[in-house]
């Protein structure tokens, strides 16, 4: 049984980031009617970005190049985790504004235009980054190993954890707490109904693009240390959240949550037994899910059904 | 903006000018090929993604459903065509049948399980299988050679009775592949004008219609998508033999993608000719472009999202309207009549 | 024996009843209609008849045949068709396309592949006449998303009529149209009432009361009031609901 304590562990991270982008999706869903396929694309995005802030590949040949490298690892760091969500968040809001012709039409052109998206941004991140494995430099603090309770974890990990629930409770105070936070809620359950009261929709559009998709880039730099960083990363991303949001419904907060831990811990047991489906399990997961049952545990009668 | 339903015939019959002249080009091609420059082997493989994009049309414009996975049955072509020549014998007609039997009941099982959805389920669930059949490939090296793909795939020889032709010379395998796309061309026309070809285009404007119509609407979505991997599979082998490998990543999102791109960009939303063009196109990009930049995949990309943003009638469906603006012009009443393309 | 036959239909969603023990009778050859005020339950006691919902208990039968919980397919294959309020056409296709799948001849040859179908006489010709039953003749190519709202309410009406239903629902007909145009809806659909029986939900009381044989009263879930539409007027339940200010 403690063998399984790992994997489980694992599988509450993967699921804890999971909630972070299935968060950032179904509010997305919610205010837009919108499947953005491309949120996996700005989840790779997003530590794309880190990379280059933190500083890898670019600026060795310059005075300023030299000087930033130079400094430690931790403000680099925490800069490239701060601004490469943000730049996410902003191709995000741009993503928004190209979505603007699409709708009146039929929900398949907005799902064709970030079907195109996503592949645009991944052959981008092709083209500038280049097609290798790269990797995120950590700050020594949160690198290496630790002994607890006679079993070794991996320092990061812990990170990861605590970051992805320090995160989600920021974004549940966002929600809750906050003048935008409600707005954005509303918007989710009946976007109709917050134009009627006098907001402006395309304005909320895009602040919860924005949002959705800098959540989307935040936990992208998050997980790179422990999912690897190749330019399709992102094709595996989408498919977990729309599963998670099916599953907890559309636009229900806790639902995305423990839906995404569910499945985070699902895939965490899959790599316990059979490794190399783990991966896989989320898709056959989904395929079961859909395929038998679509509406939610959380949420009630959605956009997704036409 | 106009449909396929728009552009929509009235005659019945099997051969229109536009299929004659699409012969003449097709059977024409070595010659004129090579004096633009480019090389034979693009025939082969501008004339197998033809047949894989129409037949994927048969489902994504004439149904309306949109399958994101589709490279799932293209690979099952191909790999069922290697798997007869190495496994089974060395034969032109057996690699065939195989390639669109066994891609045709991967499609008959897929198709029974994602018909009863539409939309969003249905491409998310295409997606999904798309992958489980692309990572399959991968994990079943013992008979698929994983992540190299079946290599050595020999080219059997057309034995015709009273000749037998040689299908390694590349000119030779163009014409088979051409009069492949053909009746090809010809069977889809048909199909498409049939009444089980406007009952998919009934399925797709409106499914409660069509059910309380009186059609099994499942029923349709699923024979569609049958069809299409049926096409595809054909397209699978000839692929197989064309490149004498097959591999996994023709079954990746990527290249299930591309399909999608290239249907759409070329008109496919609009017209029968729609996937012929977008083909076209894309082949253009890739040899042409191709050659001044490295980025041209990028370009290609940026250009569909462009297009679904403001033209996602695609090629064939801007033609249509210039060609009605000509015609109006020349003085003729611009009565709102559906006119056949 | 009555055509179609309803017999304590009783409906929930979740926690709300929404129709409770409804039982009607629609005589072969008679118009009959089903009024009722917003939330009544009139548009859910159509959906359950003409097979969209199953109800959870009752009985349906359609000319001596239990018919409860078919889908709308094997409905429309019995011989019983609707037209919908929220207008349901094949709005990419001509008229004469919208009509001419819905044709039992048509769907006959639902499995054909190759067989060329506007060069079909008897089709083309069985698709002429159902246009010209709702006054569409000589506009079958004009594309059915550019009619005007009236012609469109129509051609809803001739797809409806094309299956050759022996009974035809139809589902508020009048709904958005002006006077005129409900003038003309209504001499239409005189004109129907010697070949089909007819089944309306209606909120137009004077256009239903002109046209129906029978009307049923749905208020609260239930059929509160039957009767021929002089003798509704006089009903105390009609009166109670208010819609007898109305008539």
């Amino acid at each position: 049984m403690s063998t399984l304590v790992p994997h489980l562990f694992n599988g509450l991270i993967l699921g804890l980031l999971f909630a972070l982008i299935a968060l950032g999706f179904t509010l997305i869903v919610g205010v837009m009617e919108v499947i953005n396929l491309a949120h996996g694309s700005l989840f790779a995005l997003g530590a794309y970005f880190a990379l280059t802030i933190i500083g890898v590949g670019w600026f060795d040949d310059t005075a300023f190049g030299q000087w930033w490298l130079s400094l430690p690892v931790t403000p680099r760091y925490t800069l490239g985790l701060v601004f490469g969500s943000l730049l996410a968040g902003l191709i995000g809001m741009l993503l928004e504004l190209c979505l603007r012709p699409t709708h009146g039409k039929a929900p398949l052109y907005g799902l064709l235009l970030t079907f195109g998206a996503a592949l645009v941004i991944e052959e981008t991140i092709r083209v500038v980054w280049g097609t290798g494995e790269q990797s995120l430099p950590l700050p020594d603090a949160i690198n290496g190993a630790v002994l607890l309770g006679g079993m070794i974890f991996a320092k990061y990990k812990l990170f990861a954890a605590a970051f992805a629930v320090v995160a989600i409770g920021a974004v549940w105070l966002f929600l809750e707490r906050t003048p935008y936070g409600a707005i954005i809620k509303a918007g989710a359950h009946d976007s109709e109904m917050v134009r009627a009261l006098g907001y402006d929709l395309s304005k909320l559009r895009m602040l919860v693009f924005g949002f959705g998709s800098a959540l989307a880039g935040l936990a992208g730099i998050v997980m790179v240390p422990i999912w690897g960083m190749r330019p399709h990363l992102g094709v595996d991303v989408v498919i977990p959240a729309f599963l998670i949001i099916v599953l907890g419904g559309v636009g229900s907060f806790w639902g995305a949550v423990i839906a995404a831990i569910l499945v985070g811990l699902a895939v965490g047991l899959t790599g316990a037994y059979a490794p190399a489906w783990a991966m896989m399990s989320m898709y056959i997961l989904l395929i079961a899910v859909v395929t038998f049952r679509a509406r939610g545990l959380f949420g009630r009668k959605s956009v997704l059904e036409q | 903006m106009i449909s396929l339903s728009d552009i929509s015939p009235r005659s019945g019959a099997w051969i229109t000018p536009q299929i004659v002249v699409f012969t003449v080009m097709l059977l024409t091609a070595p010659f004129w090929l090579s004096a633009v420059g480019l090389y034979q082997y693009l025939g082969i493989e501008v004339a197998i993604w033809m047949i894989y994009a129409l037949g994927f049309n048969l489902l994504f414009g004439y149904a309306g459903l949109h399958s994101f996975g589709h490279g799932a049955y293209i690979g099952v072509g191909a790999y069922a065509f290697g798997l007869f020549q190495h496994h089974v014998a060395v034969s032109l007609w057996g690699g065939l049948l195989a390639a669109i039997v066994a891609a045709g009941i991967a499609g008959l099982l897929v198709g029974a399980l994602v018909s009863h959805r539409r939309g969003v389920y249905f491409a998310l669930l295409t997606i999904a299988w798309g992958q489980v059949f692309w990572f399959s490939a991968i994990k079943l090296h013992g008979i698929t050679g994983g992540e190299d793909g079946l290599l050595n795939i020999p080219r059997p020889p057309l034995d015709l009775g009273f000749a037998r032709i040689d299908l390694n010379d590349n000119e030779a395998l163009y014409y088979f592949a051409a009069g492949a796309l053909l009746l090809t061309v010809i069977l889809l026309w048909r199909i498409a004008h049939a009444p089980f070809g406007r009952i998919l285009q009934a399925v797709r404007q409106s499914e409660t219609r069509a059910a309380f119509v009186g059609y099994e609407v499942w029923h349709f979505k699923w024979a569609a998508f049958v069809a299409s991997a049926l096409l595809a599979g054909l397209a699978g082998g000839l692929f197989a033999m064309a490149q004498q490998s097959a591999y996994p990543d023709i079954m990746s999102l990527h290249q299930s993608g591309l399909i999608v791109m290239m249907v759409l960009i070329g008109g496919g939303l609009v017209s029968f000719w729609g996937p012929v063009l977008g083909v076209i196109l894309y082949f253009v990009a890739r040899d042409v472009l191709g050659i001044m930049t490295e980025t041209w995949l990028l370009w290609y990309g940026l250009m569909f999202v462009v297009m679904v943003m403001f033209r996602p009638e695609g090629i064939a469906g801007a033609l249509h309207l210039v060609r009605k603006r000509f015609s109006s012009r020349d003085g003729a009443a611009s009565s709102a009549r559906v006119e056949p393309i | 024996m009555a055509l179609f036959e309803v017999r304590h239909i009783h409906k929930r969603f979740g926690a709300q009843v929404v129709l409770e023990d409804i039982s009607l009778d629609f005589e072969d050859g008679q118009v009959s209609g089903i009024m009722g005020p917003n939330g009544a339950g009139k548009t859910t006691c159509f959906h359950v008849l003409t097979g969209f919902y199953k109800p959870d208990r009752g009985t349906i039968r359609f000319d001596g045949t239990d018919i409860t919980g078919q889908s709308p397919q094997s409905l429309a294959r019995k011989g019983i068709s609707r037209s919908f309020q929220m207008m349901t056409l094949f709005d990419q296709s001509a008229v004469i396309e919208n009509v001419m799948v819905a044709l039992p001849e048509f769907r006959a040859r639902q499995k054909h592949l190759v067989s060329a179908v506007f060069s079909d006489r008897t089709l083309v010709d069985a698709a002429r006449e159902i246009l010209d039953q709702v006054g569409l003749l000589g506009r079958e190519w004009e594309p059915s998303a550019s009619l005007p709202y009236g012609d469109r309410r129509a051609l809803e009406i001739g797809v409806a009529l094309a299956a050759r239903p022996r009974i035809l629902f139809l589902d508020e007909p009048t709904s958005g149209l002006g006077s005129e145009a409900t003038r003309n809806l209504a001499a239409l659909i005189a004109g129907l009432r010697e070949r089909y029986t007819i089944v309306m939900i209606e909120h137009d009381m004077q256009f239903l009361f002109d046209l129906a044989d029978e009307i049923s009263v749905v208020h609260w879930g239930q059929v509160i009031a039957r009767g021929a539409p002089a003798a509704l007027r006089q009903n105390k339940w009609v009166e109670r609901s208010a819609l007898g200010e109305l008539a």
